[in-house]
């Protein structure tokens, strides 16, 4: 089955980018879920939406204070000129040959590259065989919701992965959150308490 | 699931060579420092440590563990409701931990892995079989610790089943069988000590008759409570105990003090008198403070050997009558020529202080165990018990109801002083004529703060024993509860200190007296479980060690003497020389 792209780069760097997409409750990716973005030279740079942002434009203010009907509404709401803006911050990336860093990426990707949601056998392949070293990444980083982000992905490969595996590589995220956090007791605990509610 | 361990998700460990930590800092001086990657309670103070680092293996003893938490606020907040079980079991087993602080002691060249190349050229390099060596550097950062195997127990301490290893208790944790070396424990003195009640006299038991058994030395047990020589009841457990002439009947003679005085019913194997020409004025001397005697009684004793002869002076003393007088022709009052008055005008000697030392002399003179000259008795009871320690016997001298101070003092120092006199002639003998070597001597002194007290250790023999008597084959088991009132000199001259349970500061810091890392080994000393375990300390054990001491019990009989746990009379009419 071929994968339907969510949407096309706006602007990257190597720590994240920004993508724009067409409004749809369906194909829109929800926070935390991860992305990848192939490259033409077969790498593959993978991410975690950590912000959704939707902009308006003067006929939406219009439409805001107009009666119109329901059609209309919908009409506009899927035929708007300004896409959805959704924000990723990079985790990793793999090589042609399909092995996985989890480190910054070498190059940012390009400008109107597609971008696509990872099934369960994707998540699985860029979690696996590692310890999260992606975490080290998204907990420095004090421009993206740390504590929500890294819940709501836990909770993401939780869902995708069998019984025996999730326990093992809960057992290992857990392991790393805290090597990473233990000198910062209000920051853990706040994550701590976060996961908490996730994996009871 | 043990509850510690679900809640701290820490490892069980085997209970043989697994990790048990990781060294992580300190030093020579500070100790080291291991963080504990199994739960606390597995490990103990007092438990035998190996730290394996690199080419060298170290041999420590865990002197404290501490409770430590990366951020204080970890151990304080409880986080049962607040976070899940398994995040709070992660977060404990990496935020809060245990540190033991192990004293270093020994290290031992192990060298490459065995079965390399690098082994095999080791092994030709060496010029000696590598042996535990007193430490002088620290293990690396990491290094693996685990408890000791009942190999590295016998590797340091030696095998049971070697002669002249005698096993005195097990480790604590692992039950390794601890020896000590009992060619190298009788040739400097010893000292057994511990509070009244933690099992002195048992460990005292179990020591001699292991010495007895070995038979390298000859003992003469001072038994001021007749406890050792016949089967005693235990005073706490109302039991039988058995004594040392019951098992070693062809070995141990059993003397009582007096005529005709029985030991716990039992008659001995003959009794100990004392002849008046035996007592010297260093033995009254001796008795200074138990008789309240002045400073002048040095010169009155001095003038009374000078006067009688160091045979006689005693008797004649003894004679003489206070405050006796005669008349004059003329009606005066003199003091009658069996007066002590008398003598002393003749010597030159202070009447009032003379007849003051006569006065204070009558307890001595009274002790039914002093005979007149004339009175001898059959059998020099004195040279028996010296002939029976030079021909390899041991002696148990039973105070029977002489048991106050007073006797005490006196014929234990008349005995030592006596022993002394007779093992320094052998030895010079032996050095200068070339006649038999002296067989070595172990005399037990229980009570020892009695005689080897600061005031007056350097008037008794036993003293000088402990200094220098190692040269001439005789050294002292001291065993005491009140190790603080043995003299210092004394104290230092130890090189086996086994003790048990001590509560007193005092004590405990002059058991530790000249030990390196006595600082360490302090609150061990006072944590010890009484009864149950002991610390071996100083020159006769390579490292120091808490032990679990061993039970005077028919088990340890059989061990020791085998199935048949008493001498056979073959056995015995062969040691009786027949």
């Amino acid at each position: 089955m071929t994968a339907i792209a969510i949407g096309r780069l706006l602007r990257a760097n190597t720590t994240g980018c920004v993508m724009g997409c067409r409004l749809s409750q369906t194909t829109t990716p929800a926070f935390g879920e991860m992305v990848r973005i192939p490259l033409d030279d077969g790498t593959k740079i993978y991410g975690l939406v950590h912000e959704i942002f939707i902009d308006d434009d003067g006929l939406v203010r219009q439409l805001v204070s107009s009666e119109v009907s329901s059609e209309v509404i919908e009409d506009n709401r899927q035929n708007r000129n300004v896409p959805i803006e959704i924000s990723v911050v990079f985790v990793g990336w793999e090589n042609a040959s399909g092995q996985v860093f989890h480190t910054r990426i070498p190059t940012p990707p390009l400008a109107l590259d597609e971008i696509f949601r990872c099934d369960g056998r994707e998540i699985q392949h860029f979690t696996s065989g590692n310890r999260p070293g992606y975490l080290r990444a998204l907990l420095r980083n004090e421009e993206i919701p740390a504590v929500d982000l890294v819940t709501a992905h836990l909770k993401q490969v939780l869902s995708v992965s069998n019984a025996a595996d999730a326990a093992e590589w809960r057992d290992q995220f857990l392991n790393e959150i805290i090597a990473l956090l233990k000198d910062d007791y209000p920051q853990l605990m706040d994550i701590l308490t976060a996961i908490s509610t996730v994996i009871e | 699931m043990n509850p510690q361990e679900s809640r701290f998700n820490l490892n069980i460990s085997d209970p043989e060579n697994s990790v048990i930590g990781y060294v992580i800092g300190g030093g020579l001086k500070a100790n080291l420092f291991v963080r504990l990657t199994v739960p606390a309670y597995e490990v103990q103070e007092g438990g035998f440590v190996v730290l394996e680092s690199g080419n060298w293996q170290f041999y420590g003893l865990v002197t404290d563990l501490q409770l430590g938490a990366l951020d204080p606020r970890y151990a304080e907040m409880q986080n049962a409701g607040r976070l899940s079980d398994s995040i709070t079991r992660r977060l404990t087993s990496q935020t809060l931990y245990t540190n033991l602080e192990v004293l270093p002691a020994l290290m031992l060249e192990r060298g490459p892995e065995p079965g390399t190349a690098e082994y095999e050229r080791w092994r030709k390099s060496l010029l000696q079989e590598p042996h535990p060596i007193p430490i002088k550097t620290v293990p690396a950062h990491h290094a693996a610790v685990r408890l000791a195997s009942a190999g590295d127990v016998a590797e340091i301490f030696g095998n049971p089943q070697e002669k002249g290893k005698f096993e005195i208790g097990r480790t604590r944790e692992q039950d390794h069988p601890v020896c000590i070396d009992l060619d190298k424990f009788v040739q400097r003195s010893s000292g057994i000590f511990g509070a009244t009640g933690t099992g002195k006299s048992f460990l005292t038991r179990i020591l001699l008759a292991g010495l007895i058994q070995h038979n390298a030395a000859s003992v003469l047990i001072l038994d001021m409570h007749n406890e050792y020589g016949f089967d005693d009841t235990a005073s706490d457990t109302g039991k039988s105990v058995v004594g040392l002439r019951s098992k070693f009947p062809g070995r141990v003679r059993v003397v009582g003090l007096g005529r005709e005085t029985k030991i716990r019913n039992h008659t001995p194997d003959f009794h100990l008198e004392i002849h008046e020409s035996d007592i010297q004025p260093e033995d009254i001397e001796l008795l200074t403070r138990e008789l309240n005697l002045r400073e002048t009684t040095p010169t009155t004793l001095d003038a009374l050997v000078h006067h009688f002869g160091p045979q006689n002076w005693f008797r004649e003393f003894r004679q003489m009558v206070v405050g006796s007088v005669v008349e004059t022709d003329d009606g005066k009052k003199t003091p009658a020529p069996d007066s002590v008055a008398f003598w002393a005008k003749q010597a030159g000697v202070n009447e009032t202080a003379a007849e003051g030392l006569r006065s204070k002399l009558t307890r001595v003179f009274n002790r039914k165990y002093i005979l007149p000259d004339e009175e001898k008795a059959p059998l020099n009871s004195l040279r028996e018990i010296i002939e029976l320690l030079r021909n390899g016997k041991d002696v148990v001298l039973s105070f029977g109801d002489f048991e106050s101070d007073l006797d005490y003092l006196l014929v234990s120092n008349l005995l030592t002083r006596k022993i002394r006199e007779a093992w320094e002639e052998m030895t010079n003998n032996f050095r200068g004529k070339g006649e038999k070597e002296p067989r070595p001597l172990v005399i037990a002194v229980e009570e020892a703060h009695k005689i080897l007290n600061r005031e007056m250790a350097s008037q008794t023999t036993f003293s000088t024993i402990a200094r220098e008597m190692r040269k001439y084959y005789v050294t002292l088991l001291i065993i005491d509860q009140r190790p603080s009132q043995i003299s210092d000199e004394v104290m230092s001259q130890l090189g086996t200190r086994v003790s048990g349970w001590l509560g007193d500061e005092n004590d405990i810091a002059a058991v530790l007296s000249g030990l390196a890392g006595r600082d360490a080994l302090r609150g061990m000393l006072a944590r010890l479980q009484p009864k149950e375990e002991v610390l071996l300390l100083g020159w006769g054990v390579p490292m120091p060690i808490l032990v679990r001491s061993r039970r005077y019990d028919e088990v340890f009989w059989q061990q020791l003497l085998g199935k048949d746990d008493r001498l056979t009379d073959d056995q015995a009419m062969k040691d009786l020389g027949y």
